[in-house]
């Protein structure tokens, strides 16, 4: 083979898939790890059932030397176990894509295949059973064939082995080490020799940066942010916010709280942060729907607490391991009555980690429900990003009233009516300082009163909140040509796919300007503007009712500019299916 | 002196046991010498669910059903708070029973003071789980429930007339959650005279328990045994049932509505956290 042949790669797509729970993803960790050292940037995702064995599993990765936030359109690797991960991951593969197929019980279903697919029948089960007498070694040596592939040296190889496995006991360390010889071995008897492979692997230069999902990140910057108590009931995809500050928040002086249902995790955060701890629950839809009363109340009572709905797809019991944006309407609409809210929306692991922070000091501003919106993709995808700017978070108390205060006061009234609706409160156990709170209406005092001139200042005190904040709350994030007469719009997973498909789209002379809005409710003026001073915006969104769309035309967005672009079959969109979507809908209008 | 809300008058019908229960419930707090910025008081909804605007301590009111965790996250946010949550059998017993459950479960240092009456009041007359039929047992018995659940760790049940009794019972709940032994619950049987007007079935039927010499409120299995004989005649107990003084606190020190939230206090714990996402 010669060398100017061989195809050097900065961007590979790559899913490793068998069925669940058989440990057969770990070769994806080790790719993870070899393309870190190389300075290539992650962006993971998992395709699993729901189900804790058996069943399709896959991981998927992409490694970049640009930083990525979604996968390509195609995979160029598919390292299968079984015919089902062919079948599942055939139709993804590029013409020109490199199969690893475990054949221990024979050979590869070609006709799942692109006729250009190069394939490698590597019998993994077989071959680690019979040199290592063990199934699970089938990982390190699927590595060895890989690395080969990719021209990777085999000690760097063997480096990568080390440092994944370095904390195991020495005998399966060296027991893994021999599986990858193994791999190696079979390279040598089928054309990959070493630093010769198919593939050349590029690398930049490393830096410091992070790789974390959008749970951990939302977790982590409510932390920052002075969240100190937390409760959740575990539900897919929002459980890991549960664990991460289960394993945090004890160190800190905080509590994590696994509730008995989510009607008592929404209360019991109501509980806390009344009492004055910086609280936070987190859900998905299912259990968001059970929370809607909390959320009314919050909003009633005036008591400050971050809601995280970490959508999946619905109605119902939907598709739990599948993303979908399905819950605007509940999150801007939900919950008896009217009710000030404010609902953020972050995409990346860094806005998640800023809106969480955020939310948590609005929660504080507004004394009330504050939504933090992330979807599957969003709270469980793992990407490489900048680390944390822990130094930007300042905790914002609040008009909060000390003793002192009170004692400079005649007199206190919890619900006290202000120009800007914030009633300066003290937290239960300050002298002084004892109140009344409550969800039904009532006079400043806290005593229940159904008078109708007060009912009416007390609704509007409360709704004068939003406007106090609106200056401060996130903006979006753009992109693209600026001056662009087409738009594209929409939030949570669709950011990075919609970005890199403007980038295409330039590339092909059509200018777009895109927009993530980060702040869903309030609509702000920025977002209907952005509508308004173009042709035509298409809205991009999982689900099947459009319901950013419709939440933007509602406060003013002109319909007839939108076009929706829905998906809501449980896959992200891909960058090149967008900009084929969009480059259709220009060539309609025209 | 700084003024706060003023006490609110009760909105209960003349004769209602409620009356007993916060007589006995301001006198316990005085008794105990408790201050009224220390006492977090939440209620239900229904008419029990008005008790904590007559106090002037800080008051709550809950979600119908929700008083339960709520509470559960007032003293977990700060647990120098003396935390009474309360209300009545249909908050607690109907759409509420999960969480009775999950509590006692938990055990969580705070008093719980159920006012049962087999009726909703405030809705006009409907039955609630504990209505009894003329002559048999009780629909349900909250304070059996307890007794099964091996977290449980109080127990007591006292009848809005005896207000000496009622008094005694409710020091002693209070006691028992301020000093971190778990979650106290008493059930206080306290008529509704408009819709259920049981104070003469209770006052010729009900079993002193703490008069009887041979109870040991330390003998889960003998309660038991007292409680579900009694039940076969159509009888409840009243008295301190159970107190188990010997469970260890199943409760955190920490308070995170009080503590330094400050970045500069925290630094180091973030910057490590950070650091475990490098690549």
């Amino acid at each position: 083979m010669n060398v100017e042949t061989r195809r050097k790669v900065d961007d590979l797509n790559a899913m490793v898939a068998g069925q669940g729970g058989d440990g057969s993803l770990t070769v994806a960790n080790l790719l993870g790890v070899l393309l870190g050292r190389r300075g290539f940037q992650m962006y993971t995702a998992r395709d699993v059932a729901s189900r804790i064995k058996g069943g399709h599993a896959a991981a998927l990765m992409r490694g970049s030397i640009a930083s990525r936030a979604c996968m390509d359109d195609e995979l160029d690797l598919l390292v299968a176990f079984d015919e089902e991960a062919v079948e599942r991951g055939g139709r993804w593969l590029a013409e020109d894509g490199i199969v690893i197929f475990d054949a221990s019980d024979g050979p590869v279903p070609r006709e799942h295949l692109p006729t250009g697919a190069t394939v490698y029948e590597v019998p993994f089960a077989r071959l680690s059973v019979r040199d290592l007498r063990r199934d699970l070694f089938k990982n390190s040596l699927a590595f060895g064939v890989l690395t080969r592939i990719l021209s990777v040296e085999d000690d760097e190889a063997g480096d990568v082995l080390a440092q994944r496995f370095g904390h195991l006991r020495p005998e399966v360390a060296e027991a893994n080490l021999g599986a990858l010889r193994t791999g190696f071995a079979y390279g040598d008897a089928h054309g990959l020799r070493a630093d010769a492979g198919p593939w050349i692997l590029d690398s930049a230069p490393t830096s410091d940066r992070i790789l974390i999902s959008g749970n951990e990140a939302v977790a982590f910057g409510f932390l920052v942010a002075g969240g100190r108590f937390f409760a959740g009931y575990p539900i897919t995809p929002a459980s890991e916010i549960l664990s991460w500050l289960e394993s945090a928040l004890p160190d800190l002086g905080g509590v994590a709280i696994q509730a008995e249902d989510e009607l008592a995790a929404v209360n019991m955060a109501i509980g806390a942060a009344m009492t004055g701890a910086r609280a936070m629950t987190a859900t998905s839809g299912p259990g968001l729907s059970l929370m809607q009363e909390g959320v009314s109340h919050l909003g009633s009572a005036e008591i400050p607490l971050v809601v995280v709905d970490c959508q999946r797809s619905g109605p119902s019991t939907g598709m739990p391991t599948k993303p979908e944006q399905s819950d605007i309407n509940m999150v801007v609409h939900g919950g008896n009555g009217d009710f000030p809210r404010i609902v953020l929306a972050p995409a990346t692991p860094g806005d998640c980690f800023e809106l969480a922070a955020a939310a948590t000091n609005l929660a504080q501003e507004i004394q009330g429900p504050v939504y933090v919106i992330l979807d599957q993709a969003v709270s469980q995808d793992s990407v490489t990003v900048e680390p944390f700017d822990l130094g930007a978070i300042e905790p914002a108390p609040g008009k909060r009233l000390s003793s002192d205060d009170l004692a400079a006061m005649t007199e206190y009234r919890r619900y006290l009516v202000t120009d800007d609706g914030v009633s300066p409160w003290a937290i239960p156990g300050t002298p002084g300082g004892m109140s009344l709170v409550t969800g039904n209406e009532r006079n400043e005092w806290g005593h229940v009163s159904t008078d109708a001139r007060n009912r009416t200042a007390m609704l509007d005190k409360r709704m004068r909140k939003i406007e106090m904040v609106r200056d401060d709350l996130p903006l979006g994030h753009r992109w693209g040509d600026p001056e662009a007469a087409t738009g594209m719009l929409g939030i949570g997973m669709e950011v990075g796919a919609m970005e890199e498909a403007t980038v295409r789209l330039a590339a092909a002379g059509m200018a777009v300007s895109g927009l993530q809005p980060r702040t869903l409710w309030p609509v702000l003026d920025e977002t209907i503007e952005f509508v308004r001073s173009r042709e035509r915006v298409y809205v991009v969104e999982h689900n099947a009712e459009g319901q950013l769309a419709h939440l933007i035309v509602s406060v003013g967005a002109p319909h007839e500019r939108l076009r929706s672009l829905l998906k809501y079959d449980g896959i992200p969109f891909r960058p090149g299916e967008l900009a084929n979507l969009i480059l259709e809908g220009e060539g309609a209008a025209r | 002196m700084t003024a706060t809300y003023p006490p609110a008058t009760p909105i209960w019908c003349a004769g209602c046991g409620h009356f007993g229960v916060q007589a006995v419930m301001l006198g316990a707090l005085r008794e105990l010498a408790i201050p009224a910025h220390e006492v977090m008081v939440l209620a239900g909804i229904g008419c029990s669910g008005t008790i904590q605007n007559n106090l002037g301590t800080y008051g709550y009111h809950a979600l119908h059903g929700r008083v339960l965790p709520t509470a559960s996250g007032v003293h977990l946010a700060n647990p120098d708070l003396t935390v009474i949550a309360t209300g009545g059998d249909g908050d607690g017993y109907a759409i509420g029973m999960g969480h009775l459950v999950h509590t006692f479960r938990r055990n969580p240092s705070f008093a719980c003071v159920v006012m049962n009456n087999g009726v909703y009041g405030l809705t006009k007359g409907q039955d609630s789980p504990t209505a009894q039929e003329e002559g048999s047992a009780s629909g349900f018995d909250a304070v059996s429930l307890g007794l099964s659940i091996p977290g449980t760790t109080f127990v007591a049940r006292g009848f809005a007339r005896w207000t000496d009794q009622l008094q005694m019972l409710m020091v002693a709940a209070l006691e028992h959650a301020r000093a971190r032994r778990g979650f106290a619950f008493l059930e206080v049987l306290s008529p509704c005279v408009t819709y259920n007007d049981t104070y003469p079935a209770w006052d010729a039927s009900l079993y002193d328990l703490d008069a009887d010499a041979g109870h040991d409120p330390t003998n889960r299995a003998a309660a038991f045994v007292t409680l579900s004989t009694l039940g076969a005649e159509g009888r409840m107990a009243v008295g301190l049932i159970y107190s188990n003084d010997t469970t260890g606190p199943g409760d955190v020190s920490a308070h995170p509505a009080t503590q330094d939230v400050t970045p500069e206090a925290n630094a180091e714990a973030y910057a490590r956290l950070l650091s475990g996402y490098a690549v």
